[in-house]
């Protein structure tokens, strides 16, 4: 008995030694814990901060630039209010004079109205009150949001400088692409987004462009009311900021929107069942927004015709011809973007072909307008030749009356004749000039090709490259029409609008609701006659129009080499790079030294300007084959040589290439070993750690070797021949189905075909991010991170099938007439025989 | 939203609607509870220990396992309560549903009130059902019991997968994290809200609310 008590007694004594989870359970918090980035909740608007503030160079920066803008508003209202009321203009033209005592002279001041007048006047002025309020209001909410901003953005400035380890200073020497690696190698540590472990480089593009997306996609989808029949101006394109702006309130933020907030559609607009009602109330509230327009049309048309003249007048009496310049439309931004890609590189990329552009433009000149204009020049340039010769002699003829105002009228008319007057050294080229903008805008509709001749073309591209005074019209005009354009073509589209968002929003784990073109998926989206056929499974109603979905993949995969896509844009990508790449060496057999010789003599012709592809494309008739044959000089030795053959192509397509250059890239060639050597001694330079690319996906040799604002210029070259390819096969698919009729009758069989077919595979496509099962996730990496967000069952997937199944029919092509089906090569045939044969121009 | 969704759908009867609310909301919170943490110093700390006890269901064949602290099982009892009331009395075909949200306070400076970021939101979505005769309300007994079987799987399943928690904090944040309100458990901060189908869709509320962020926003 005694023996039992001890044992029980040592054990109860061993245990009070280390009562429970005390010392032996000691945690420690480990030291990363600290970081407040961890988990951030509204990371749309956060990648968006962070991306704004890269592009605007830093914190500084940004401040300045928003401290001068409320400075210039607060300018501009009161000097037009002074102006309008302040200034005695009797002494200021001296219809009154002044009885000054010591002096004759009228000074600024005489012609001020004492203050007390001035305030009595002003106070007087319903009109002026009215619109010193709205601005006063305006201008009070602008510096409310200036301070918002100035504190979001100290926060974005720490993440920099804190998470990101990058010191304002130094931002303006980093890409975006490395901000957004450093921000996806953070993401381990911090966890930013919590649903994944990884972010990959399409998911901070997702949140930061999700609405533009949209907004690309319904304007390729023609969606979007912005092109008019109009009874005098026939075909236009009428697409200002205050349209848009309004399009934006409409869909995605304004009270009452589509989205519930930044990353998810309301839940009722996701499904079918009610959608004529919804689209009753979507057609209800455009319409207040409409009305809303309209009676805020005097404020908004005020603010608009001010800030006009303010901005643009100086630079008017400046430089008179830049009225007479062009610059991108807004509807040429929205048309030539891709999926997926920022401002900053669709700006590099479209002013990368304004050169080209303008001269192409220029190169139609109406022959009755130039005799006019060189007449009406002649006479404006004697007479202002007289009065400044006069001038000179004595300056008081600049006092007599209205001397000066003349000499600036006529110079302004001068310059006006000048722009229609064509240059006497131009070349008429335009199919191959058209060739180089397509290299850098890498959209443009089919029936250009061949055509860049015609005047409809030309008209055509003018949508998308409009002078900056059509501009600046427009946007004065916007106020008015944009209201009749909600009210009455808007509205009407509301249900396909409806369809529109419920079709094409997939819910991506991670990101969100996103438009499901800037998924970018060849199988969903993909166009037959874009390469994608036999990949793709899309209905018409589903095909991206343009081929936009795989020029912006290939453009996304080029840009971003790190980003793995998933298996089947993988296949297409590199599916492509090797025909490109086949094309070239086929190509390339025999004919180098030929084609060097000519596009060296050619560029020696040229003075600058991307005038080397334009020979490199002489080469030979504008066959595929032929293409190549003039391009692979410099293609095929940047992919098998490397880097400063890459190199050479940059230059023979960037704008400061000189004849020189391709001459020197041509004894290049010649010494590969001397390349070899030289690359490594590149790489230790530039071998910062950080910048060591991958080479993904096989693309090309050079890319791990160069920091990433070289590889972005490589990669713009990149994606500039391999739109061009892509162009030039679309162009031989098309046109080598010689009897097109019959094509259609295949096409129609098939898709007959394809319609049963469709019966059984639409709800698996539809449904694509869904099929992963945890199973087939290890065989489909990506698809996991793409997996439509269902619920925690698998079951729920099952009724998001049911739910998405009937979705294609309703709103889909089969409302659609069935001509519509066939329409991509159709509308190109009526428009040749709509052609005037007559109109044809030769130098 | 930067946080986990996950939803859990039940059909029920009436008189089922708190035992089965209690039950799903009690696993949940079971497995996103600790003990209370007591501090040695900054940065190191001890875990007290959670009793946990059987709850049987009066009214559904069914038990569930919750944390024994009967603070925290009334403050749950009242918010299913109000749910319930507000169930029974907006008179409509009885659809409703009920949301726990996690949540982590993160200290803004001054002229901002703190934020409250949530990081899961479990939504309950509840159908109540009315049954005719007694025969049917034994079958609906088992049922209900077996869905609810499949239900605390189902959470435990995505409780076990390797993904985001808030990391464990020092002395000064840890209100940050825990509700350290309770005496003898500390769960992760939550929040209960429910809505009853005719008032879903967005408040007046929140809708300005939005209104005024997204005028703010750049």
């Amino acid at each position: 008995m005694a023996h039992f008590d001890t044992e029980y007694q040592r054990l109860e004594a061993s245990y009070s030694d280390s009562p429970p989870g005390e010392e032996n359970l000691l945690v420690h918090v480990p030291e990363g814990a600290k970081s407040q980035w961890h988990h951030i909740e509204n990371l749309d608007l956060f990648f968006q901060r962070v991306y704004n503030l890269h592009q605007k160079n830093g914190f500084t920066c940004m401040l300045l630039g928003e401290i001068f803008e409320l400075v210039q508003l607060v300018f501009v209202v009161t000097f037009t209010v002074f102006l309008a009321n302040c200034v005695d203009y009797d002494i200021l033209f001296a219809n009154k004079f002044v009885n000054h005592t010591d002096s004759s002279k009228v000074t600024l001041p005489d012609a001020f109205l004492p203050v007390d007048v001035c305030s009595a006047r002003i106070r007087d002025n319903v009109l002026v009150i009215f619109i010193l309020i709205i601005s006063g209001v305006f201008w009070l909410h602008r510096l409310v949001k200036f301070f918002y901003n100035v504190c979001c953005y100290w926060e974005i400035r720490s993440f920099y400088t804190n998470a990101l380890k990058m010191c304002m200073a130094d931002l303006p020497n980093f890409t975006w692409q490395e901000v957004q690696s450093r921000i996806i190698e953070i993401q381990k540590e911090h966890q930013i987004c919590i649903h994944k472990k990884e972010l990959t480089e399409l998911d901070i593009y997702h949140r930061i462009l999700r609405f533009k997306n949209y907004m690309v996609a319904m304007v390729n989808k023609s969606l979007l009311p912005v092109r008019f029949r109009l009874p005098l101006l026939g075909d236009s394109v009428f697409y200002t900021r205050g349209l848009k702006y309004n399009f934006e309130l409409i869909f995605f933020w304004g009270p009452g929107s589509l989205f519930e907030n930044e990353w998810s559609l309301k839940a009722e607009y996701k499904r079918g069942g009610n959608r004529l009602d919804l689209a009753e109330r979507l057609s209800s509230r455009i319409l207040w927004i409409g009305v809303a327009n309209l009676l805020l049309c005097p404020v908004v048309l005020v603010w608009q015709t001010l800030h006009a003249f303010f901005s643009y007048t100086e630079v008017i009496k400046r430089e008179p011809g830049s009225l007479g310049a062009r610059g991108w439309s807004l509807y040429g931004r929205c048309y030539l973007r891709h999926f997926n890609e920022l401002d900053h590189e669709l700006a590099s990329r479209l002013n990368k072909g304004y050169k080209a552009s303008s001269k192409y433009m220029n190169c139609f000149v109406s022959p009755l307008l130039a005799v006019v204009a060189k007449n009406v020049a002649f006479f404006a340039g004697s007479i202002l030749a007289v009065l400044i010769a006069l001038t000179i002699y004595d300056e008081d003829v600049l006092a007599v009356e209205h001397v000066l105002s003349s000499i600036t009228l006529l110079g302004v008319c001068i310059t006006v004749c000048r722009s229609f007057i064509p240059d006497k050294h131009m070349v008429f080229c335009p199919e191959q000039l058209l060739k180089v903008i397509l290299a850098h805008i890498h959209y443009m509709p089919d029936h250009w090709q061949g055509n860049a001749h015609r005047y409809e073309t030309r008209d055509e591209f003018a949508q998308l490259f409009q002078y900056k005074a059509v501009f600046i019209l427009e946007e004065l005009l916007s106020p008015l029409i944009t209201p009749f354009i909600l009210i009455f073509c808007l509205r009407r589209k509301s249900l396909e609008i409806i369809d529109f968002f419920r079709n094409f929003t997939v819910e991506v784990v991670g990101v969100g609701d996103t438009c499901s073109f800037a998924q970018m998926d060849v199988r969903q989206h993909g166009h037959p006659a874009w390469m994608s056929a036999g990949k793709t499974e899309a209905s018409i109603y589903q095909q991206a129009e343009d081929g936009k979905t795989e020029l912006s993949l290939m453009h996304f995969a080029i840009t971003n080499p790190q980003w793995q896509p998933p298996r089947e844009s993988t296949h297409f990508i590199s599916q492509l790079k090797e025909k490109v790449h086949r094309e070239a060496t086929a190509g390339q057999q025999g004919t180098v030294s030929e084609a060097h010789a000519l596009a060296s003599t050619h560029s020696l012709q040229s003075e600058s300007e991307p005038r080397s592809l334009i020979a490199n494309l002489l080469a030979g008739p504008p066959s595929l084959a032929s293409l190549h044959l003039g391009r692979e000089a410099s293609l095929i030795n940047h992919l098998s040589i490397g880097m400063s053959e890459g190199a050479s192509v940059l230059r023979s397509l960037s704008p400061l290439s000189t004849s020189v250059h391709l001459r020197h890239s041509y004894t290049t060639t010649r010494l590969p070993r001397t390349d070899h050597a030289a690359g490594p001694g590149a790489h230790a330079m530039a071998g910062s750690g950080t910048d060591a690319h991958t080479v993904s996906s096989g693309s090309s040799a050079w890319e791990g070797q160069l920091t990433s604002m070289v590889l972005s210029e490589y990669a713009s070259t990149e994606m500039s021949i391999h739109a061009l390819y892509m162009h030039e096969l679309h162009k031989q698919q098309s046109h080598g189905e010689l009897s097109r009729h019959t094509w259609h009758r295949q096409e129609s069989d098939e898709s007959d075909h394809d319609d049963a077919e469709a019966a059984r595979h639409l709800p698996r496509s539809s449904t694509f991010p869904c099929t992963a099962t945890p199973n087939q996730e290890g065989a489909a990496l990506q698809s996991s991170s793409q997996r439509r967000y269902g619920g925690t069952t698998d079951t729920l997937c099952g009724s998001h099938q049911l739910q998405r199944t009937p979705r294609v029919p309703m709103g889909g092509w089969s409302e659609a007439p069935p001509v519509s089906r066939h329409h991509d090569p159709v509308p190109e045939e009526e428009l040749e025989d709509k052609l005037p044969p007559q109109i044809h121009k030769v130098t | 939203m930067n946080c986990r969704s996950e939803v859990l759908e039940v059909s029920v009867e009436g008189r089922q609607v708190d035992e089965a609310m209690l039950a799903l909301l009690h696993t949940i919170l079971l497995h996103r509870s600790t003990g209370k943490f007591h501090y040695k110093k900054e940065g190191t700390y001890s875990i007290g220990t959670v009793g946990t006890q059987d709850v049987d269901c009066d009214f559904i064949d069914f038990t569930f396992v919750r944390v024994s602290s009967d603070e925290l099982d009334r403050v749950i009892r009242k918010a299913v309560a109000e749910f319930k009331d507000a169930l029974g009395s907006s008179g409509g075909d009885g659809m409703g549903q009920i949301s726990l949200e996690f949540f982590q306070k993160k200290k803004s400076r001054w002229p901002f009130s703190d934020e409250c970021i949530p990081w899961e939101v479990w939504t309950i979505k509840v159908n109540v059902v009315d049954l005719a005769n007694e025969y049917e309300r034994q079958i609906c007994r088992e049922k209900v019991g077996e869905k609810l079987g499949e239900k605390v799987i189902n959470v435990v399943e995505v409780i076990n997968r390797h993904e985001y928690l808030p990391k464990m904090p020092t002395q000064s944040e840890v209100d940050n994290v825990f509700d350290t309100s309770l005496k003898d458990v500390q769960p992760y901060l939550y929040k209960i809200t429910y809505q009853i189908t005719d008032s879903l869709g967005t408040s007046v509320s929140t809708t300005m609310r939005r209104l005024i962020k997204d005028t703010l926003a750049l």
